[in-house]
Formats: structure tokens, sequence, C-alpha cells
């Protein structure tokens, strides 16, 4: 856990590269920020949650999400754009039969998908199916269980 | 329309990415503990792969080719794969938050995942047209995606299985991935019968 925010809490992934074993990882890239520590990644990929077990900043804790949320996400970030991409290429090259045709269509199929996507992520947010829940606090680090 | 549907099938099943031309093998053995996470990897490696073959095919037919730079492909490509990953990353933490944080992970990885190289690299030997170049990468990746879920699938099992000391863990997935291979050799019958 990282910060405290009122009732809500900030976590961030446990996350090493295998780069980031290097003993040259600190210094690599740029600053903290380097490409060794992900620490840039890891910032982006902050999440809240309410505090449920009066958690404190620096404890470790094993959250999870629903067992099909994982599929449903990958399947409204990346099929649907790609369906709607192939669907317009094919429509292209069926009526005008020239790859440049086709492309642009696709592009524009692609394009379209996104914004499904959007839509269908914000549904799936708005009824918490994407949203991690608290599990269990997690052994302090360095600590074997 | 039958030529693309037999190309797709071909590219999918007889010449799998993975069982048969032995690309992507580190996601294959590393991502398929379980098949959501193998599923997550699946459809994140084909959208990456059918998106940079897109992006590969203007590239080669008007950059590489038009101006005689061939001996510049697998740099090109794997510029253009990076790229592809980026936009991808790039995208969906603007489209949705939410997804990007469950999703993210999968990304990096998929740089240097073999298969997306191998697939646009296949694509130029077959010189085909942009409709084309795109089912066959598509149909690749598909093809990836099946068998990462089959093979998390068949490893969930093995989890609960009684198996010697000798063989646990990566030994008895290779040898599950080598009879997995053998099964998909049967498909290899569709060209010939």
């Amino acid at each position: 856990m990282v910060r405290v925010d009122g009732d809500r809490v900030w976590f961030e992934p446990e996350q090493t590269t295998s780069c980031g074993h290097c003993a040259s990882s600190a210094v690599c890239g740029t600053g903290a920020n380097g490409i060794g520590s992900v620490a840039s990644r890891i910032e982006l990929r902050r999440f809240s949650l309410d505090n449920p077990a009066g958690l404190r900043v620096g404890e470790r804790v094993v959250v999870g999400v629903d067992d099909r949320a994982l599929i449903k996400a990958a399947l409204t970030a990346y099929a649907l754009p790609l369906l709607t991409a192939l669907t317009a290429g094919g429509l292209a090259q069926g009526v005008a039969g020239d790859d440049l045709v086709t492309l642009a269509a696709m592009v524009v199929g692609l394009f379209f998908g996104l914004a499904g996507a959007r839509i269908a992520a914000r549904r799936l947010a708005a009824r918490g199916e994407l949203a991690p829940r608290f599990l269990r606090r997690a052994a302090p680090s360095g600590v074997m269980t | 329309m039958k030529d693309f549907a037999l190309m797709m099938i071909g590219a999918a099943l007889v010449n799998n990415v993975i069982l048969a031309r032995f690309l992507g093998l580190c996601s294959f053995m590393g991502v398929t503990t379980r098949i959501d996470t193998a599923a997550g990897m699946g459809l994140a490696t084909t959208f990456v792969i059918t998106v940079s073959s897109m992006a590969d095919w203007a590239v080669q037919h008007y950059l590489l080719d038009a101006y005689g730079l061939g001996y510049l492909r697998t740099v090109t490509f794997i510029l253009v794969i990076a790229s592809a990953v980026q936009f991808t990353e790039l995208t969906i933490r603007k489209v949705s938050p939410s997804l990007f944080q469950m999703l993210g992970i999968y990304l990096p990885l998929i740089t240097t995942n073999c298969a997306v190289l191998g697939v646009a690299l296949l694509l130029v030997e077959g010189h085909m047209s942009f409709i084309g170049s795109t089912l066959f990468a598509f149909a690749s990746s598909l093809g990836y995606s099946l068998v990462m879920i089959i093979f998390a699938g068949l490893r969930e099992r093995l989890a609960l299985a009684q198996v010697p000391r000798l063989f646990a863990g990566p030994p008895i997935a290779f040898i599950v991935a080598s009879l997995l291979a053998m099964a998909f050799m049967g498909f290899s019958g569709i060209s010939t019968g």
C-alpha cells in the first residue's frame, strides 16, 4: 500500500522484470523510473480500494478479481476492436477490391471498435465487474511463508 | 473466399505457430498455469499480431519494397511491433483505465514474443494481398490462443494429478506439450486427405 486518501487506500502491484535483477538496474534508464525498475509502468497501474481492514502505508496485501473478469476485460479491449476492423476490411475488400481502401477501412473499423470498447468497459466498470477486491494481508517483504 | 478459409485453417491448425513452427514458446510455458491468464495473453497477442501485421504489410510495400530497403526488414519490423505494443498500451489506457490496470501486465511481454515477429516475416515470404496477410496473421494468432488455452486447461488438471516426483512441475508439462503437438500433427492430414 502506498497512500491513504481519506477512506480510500492506494496500492501498487509488485512487479520486477528479469532485467530488474541486474546489478545495474538502478542506473539503467532515467533516474528512479529506469527500465530495470519498471517504476514508471507500476505508477500507471496504481489502483484504490475502500480501506478494508485498517491498512497502513507499506503493508502488503493480496487482492483478486472475479474469475471471469479477466476474460471479459480481454474480450472487450481486444476482441471487439479486432472484429469491427476485420468486418470493415472484409466489406471494403468486397466492394472496392483495393488494398489501400481495405487498409483505410480496417483502420477506421479499428477506431470504431475502440470507441465501442470504451462504452462496454464503462458499463463493466459501473457494474463493478473490473474492480479488484481485498482478499488478505500478505507477509511483510522478505519474509517467507 | 474458399482460398481464404483454407489458408486460415492451415495457419491456425496445420501450421500452428506454437506446435508446428515452435514460436512463442516462452509465453506457452510461462503464462499457461491458469486458463484466464492464458486467454488474456492469447487475446492480447492476437490483437498485437493482427495490428502489427497490418502495419508491417504497409511498411513492406510502400517503404521497403519501394525504396529497395529489404535488408532492413527485420530491424524495421521490430520497430513496428514495439510501436504497435506502445500504441495498444496507450489506447487501452485511454479507453479504460480499469482495463489497463487489469490487462497492462501482458503488453510489455508481447514486445519480445518471437511469434509476433515470426508471423510478420512469414507474411513477407507469402507475398500476399493486404486482406490475405491480415487474415493469415489473425488466424495464426487464433491458433496461438487456442493452444495456449488448451494447454492451460491441461496444466490446471495436471496440478491436481498425482505425478511421480521425478516428473513433477516443468517435466510433465513438457511431456504434455509434446503429446499436444502430436495431436495437432493429425491436422496435417487435412492438406493431403
